[in-house]
């Protein structure tokens, strides 16, 4: 089990991104809010400690937005005061995002100091020009200065975000960026095929004819280039987006992928305890307001079922490309997937796009491309 | 009133032309009205369709006007359809009267349909009255009107009445003219009733209600009817006339007009141009013109989802209460199931049920190509009739096959017709004659396969003429003709419902355009999916939707959960509208792209 903490800030804004995050040369006060922020996570963290007990946690991720754009001693403050609060296991896996340019030796030193044992650098792209056009403030120099600081204080499980499908981006661009992300031998490599979501410039861009980019069946070319090249390397290919070295697993988000519950907290966050999943409002100045009065202020929320959860559970566990293990459904739900969604699997074993290996129900190479119509199978 | 002091009359008109508006005001004009009353064009209203908690069609409006000679007369307008489509029915409310309002717009002149509605009124013997709308607009060319009326149909310039019913200027003048121009009607009050029905409609509470014009003896409350047609009898519990709120009269007389209600169960007792007697003293012989109404064009019709196909049938036999041409029965196609076979008087009358099926029973249809009714000489001479590709018999057993033709009469500014020749020619049309109505206008006569007139011909020939032309057609009877059975593969396996019957000069490139037509609009999928077009064992046109590389989400992590489900929950929505055929999933728009390639 695990807790995520969403730090909602950035100093610029993505092209391609629509998460919540506030730019934060556009605050007035930033030092108030992100204190009286950082208020509220702790306040949210007490509040969700009497509803969790005494459960054992093992993971604690904190994401964004760019946890980094705040200052280190006041997240370092933070992780501490979590790890402090909840009963972690032994080793807990403490990661942090980070983007490269953000990163100063003496910054990593104390995040690693507060606990911080692993990284998640946004690299995406080592070519110059990609950087610039999706808007991302670091050049490509800049990524292997930031994994040698966090690998100089002591945090050398690392990881490197990726993307592909990029506007302009060659296959010659994403094998470049590839090579030059492995020759910084990181633990643990992302590769994002780049999703236009609506209201995003890059969308509006593409809409208007200004940005080109490259088509869904070029995606699809450097998906199979990205496999390729890393498995070669020694690499697992362990989820649809994710690789890594053996036993480098993003342990945190395994236990999303095996629909486990965890606590969110931070504007925006999601969690999900005793089989209700809620999403935080989003707007900072709400969520805050929130916990000025002691009481949270959901998005949205939701009941989720048994059967809901028994088909999440396969829905984002078939992203796993060890599949869904059998037993282990079984021991959860006292019941064989087969049972549940009999003609379902059926079905996608004659197409071709899952296979039955070892106890364990998992994407054939083609269901791999097509996880839609995998996951899609098991809802209703 | 007296049989002498009752005109019946209908309004001939061009759509445009002004024919609702005139009718407002001539029901203004004669008190039957106020102006306050007049919120809008009373012919055209729904919202006066209820009264007594009946629904009502304004078919017949009875008026009465006070001439200058100090007399009271009965004037009853009676409305026409106005599309090709239903040239049957227009041809029955003609009957019904005495004389005509040929309504021309002063600016726009003499239209094809107007001249082919003027013919069958001339026909019926009717006495015409021309009317010249829209004076007072500025472009306004009554002399021009007046020279074609003269030049081309003959009737004197100096019989035209000019007015606008926009300002009410000259609706007197008309008003005297219907009077004094249009003949009493005759007929014998003491004759064995005989009575036309010239509309009908019906009625959820009274059943079906037959608009009728009685021509010899009466009809009266508590008689008991017979149909000529069918043989049927009913007993009268009430007789109206629209005044024009329903209102009820003890008798209808020779010369009359008015609604009948008989607690008759449906339209089909109360067929058009069937004649109405008097079941204790019948007449021998029914009135002329009768002809059941006659589908020309059939389609299969079949719910998107399977599970609606006894909600259509409901819908179907609504429908048909209310509309005596339409005709459906069951039939099972390979690719989509259990639908119905339905035949429609033309393919206006198509779009307007396929409409009604899908906004007002809130149904999802397939709707299959379009077919005449084809007669196929068999090698043994026997004739068989069919209206869907799939009853084609083997080519082996073939003899020959005749399609129906229509005779079509397409009116132009003289500038256009060579474009009008162009399509017709494209269209297999023969020529058979043309001439000017005035030195700007031909009106252009071809013999044309009616299939060709189906596949959006007229908005074919309204695109190449910038919109003047306009067109009317009629049966005339059945040709040998060349035609074929095109059919569609989807991965090898043909399909039914996309089957159609072409001509073979067009059979090619009518393959590959459906091809290319259907690459487009069936989504990719796990598989590449051929589309071949095919005559026989002959394979003439292919195309392939590439198989779907990739289908699948960069990111799902815990925030995204909800989203994932979301997402594939409404792909899942979209796959339950396509039907599977075989492993294909094809959407709805696949089975309409066969109406809209040429």
């Amino acid at each position: 089990m695990g807790i995520y903490v969403h730090i909602p800030f950035c100093e610029k804004k993505c092209y391609y991104c629509d998460f919540h995050s506030v730019v934060v040369g556009d605050l007035t006060h930033f030092a108030k809010v992100t204190d009286d922020y950082l208020i509220s996570v702790r306040k949210e963290a007490l509040y969700y400690k009497k509803q969790w007990g005494n459960k054992s946690l093992s993971t604690l991720f904190i994401g964004g937005g760019t946890p980094t754009s705040l200052p280190p001693q006041k997240l370092a403050s933070l992780i501490r005061f979590i790890l402090h609060e909840f009963p972690f296991a032994e080793n807990p896996e403490v990661t942090i995002e980070a983007n490269p340019h953000t990163i100063h030796l003496n910054d990593a030193k104390i995040l690693a100091s507060a606990g911080v044992n692993r990284v998640s650098i946004g690299a995406q792209s080592f070519q110059n020009n990609l950087l610039q056009s999706m808007g991302r403030l670091h050049r490509s120099d800049q990524i292997e200065k930031s994994v040698l600081r966090f690998k100089e204080a002591g945090i050398d499980n690392v990881n490197l975000d990726l993307m592909f499908g990029l506007p302009e981006q060659t296959i010659n661009d994403w094998k470049d960026t590839l090579m030059s992300a492995l020759s910084l031998k990181p633990t643990h490599l992302s590769c994002y095929g780049l999703i236009l979501e609506p209201g995003t410039p890059f969308a509006i861009w593409e809409a208007k004819g200004i940005l080109r980019f490259p088509t869904d069946d070029d995606q699809a070319e450097m998906f199979e280039i990205a496999r390729e090249v890393l498995v070669k390397s020694g690499y697992e290919h362990y989820e649809i987006s994710n690789f890594c070295k053996p036993r480098f697993e993003a342990r945190h988000n395994l236990l999303y992928w095996m629909n486990m519950p965890f606590i969110g907290l931070g504007s925006g966050a999601t969690g999900y305890l005793n089989r209700r999943r809620y999403t935080n409002i989003a707007k900072i100045s709400e969520y805050i307001k929130g916990w000025m009065n002691d009481c949270p202020i959901y998005e949205r929320e939701s009941l989720i079922s048994e059967k809901q959860e028994m088909d999440e559970t396969m829905m984002v566990g078939m992203r796993l490309l060890q599949g869904v293990s059998e037993i282990d459904f079984m021991e959860r739900y006292g019941m064989s997937f087969f049972e549940v969604y009999p003609l379902e699997i059926e079905g996608l074993l004659n197409k071709g796009l899952v296979e039955l290996v070892n106890g364990k129900l998992r994407v054939t190479k083609q269901g791999l491309y097509l996880e839609n119509m995998v996951s899609g199978a098991f809802l209703p | 009133m007296t049989q002498k002091n009752i005109r019946n009359f209908c309004i001939i008109a061009h759509i445009d032309h002004g024919k609702s508006t005139l009718a407002d005001r001539i029901l203004e004009y004669t008190g039957t009205l106020t102006q306050r009353e007049m919120a809008d064009q009373v012919l055209d209203s729904m919202d006066l369709e209820k009264e007594r908690g009946i629904t009502i069609k304004l078919q017949a409006v009875r008026l009465t006007y006070e001439a200058h000679n100090g007399e009271k007369y009965t004037l009853n307008l009676i409305d026409t359809p106005g599309h090709v489509d239903f040239s049957y029915e227009v041809s029955r409310s003609l009957a019904a009267c005495e004389g005509a309002l040929l309504v021309i717009d002063a600016s726009q002149g003499i239209e094809a349909q107007t001249l082919a509605n003027l013919y069958l009124a001339l026909d019926h013997d009717l006495e015409i009255i021309p009317v010249i709308n829209k004076i007072d607009l500025p472009n306004a060319d009554p002399e021009r009107v007046k020279y074609e009326l003269e030049d081309s149909i003959g009737i004197p310039a100096e019989e035209a009445v000019l007015v606008s019913a926009r300002t009410g200027e000259g609706i007197g003048e008309m008003l005297e003219a219907i009077v004094n121009r249009i003949p009493a009607p005759k007929g014998d009050s003491q004759a064995p009733t005989r009575a036309m029905i010239f509309d009908s409609h019906y009625d959820q509470y009274r059943g079906a209600v037959a608009y009728a014009r009685v021509i010899d003896g009466n009809i009266k409350v508590g008689d008991m009817i017979k149909m000529m047609s069918t043989g049927r009898t009913f007993e009268v519990n009430e007789l109206g006339v629209f005044r024009p709120a329903l209102v009820a009269v003890n008798n209808l007389g020779p010369g009359d007009v008015g609604c009948v209600m008989a607690s008759m169960k449906d339209v089909r007792d109360t067929r058009v141009g069937d004649t109405i007697t008097n079941a204790s003293r019948p007449t021998t012989e029914a009135l002329e013109g009768y002809r059941p109404a006659k589908p020309m064009v059939y389609c299969g019709l079949y719910p998107v989802i399977n599970e609606d196909y006894v909600a259509l049938r409901d819908a179907l036999d609504k429908l048909q209460l209310n509309d005596a041409a339409l005709t459906y029965e069951a039939e099972s196609s390979a690719a989509l199931g259990f639908g119905y076979r339905c035949g429609f008087l033309g393919l206006l009358h198509l779009e307007i049920i396929q409409e009604r099926l899908e906004r007002e029973f809130d149904l999802d249809i397939i709707t299959t190509a379009p077919s005449v009714v084809y007669q196929v000489v068999l090698t043994d001479e026997e004739v068989i009739e069919i209206d869907n590709p799939s009853d084609l018999p083997a080519v082996t057993n073939i003899e020959h096959i005749k399609e129906p033709y229509v005779h079509a009469t397409i009116m132009v500014p003289d500038e256009f017709v060579g474009a009008v020749m162009d399509v017709c020619q494209d269209r297999r049309g023969v020529f058979s004659n043309m001439e000017y109505i005035t030195p700007e206008r031909a009106k252009i006569d071809y013999e044309m396969p009616l299939a060709e007139i189906l596949m959006d011909f007229f908005d074919r020939l309204k695109s190449r003429t910038k919109g003047y032309a306009s067109l009317d057609y009629e049966l005339i009877g059945y040709r040998e003709s060349k035609v074929v059975k095109l059919d569609i593969l989807l991965n090898g396996n043909p399909v039914d419902a996309l089957s159609c019957i072409v001509h073979q000069d067009k059979a090619l490139s009518r393959g590959r355009s459906l091809a290319e037509k259907l690459k487009e609009v069936i989504p990719r999928q796990q598989f590449e999916v051929p589309i071949q077009a095919a005559i026989g064992n002959k394979i003439i046109a292919r195309e392939t939707v590439r198989a779907l590389r990739k289908d699948v989400l960069a990111k799902c992590y815990g925030g995204d959960i909800s989203r994932k489900r979301k997402l594939l929950e409404k792909q899942k929505e979209g796959k339950k509208r396509m039907k599977s055929l075989g492993n294909v999933e094809v959407p709805q728009e696949a089975f309409m792209a066969i109406l809209e390639v040429e």
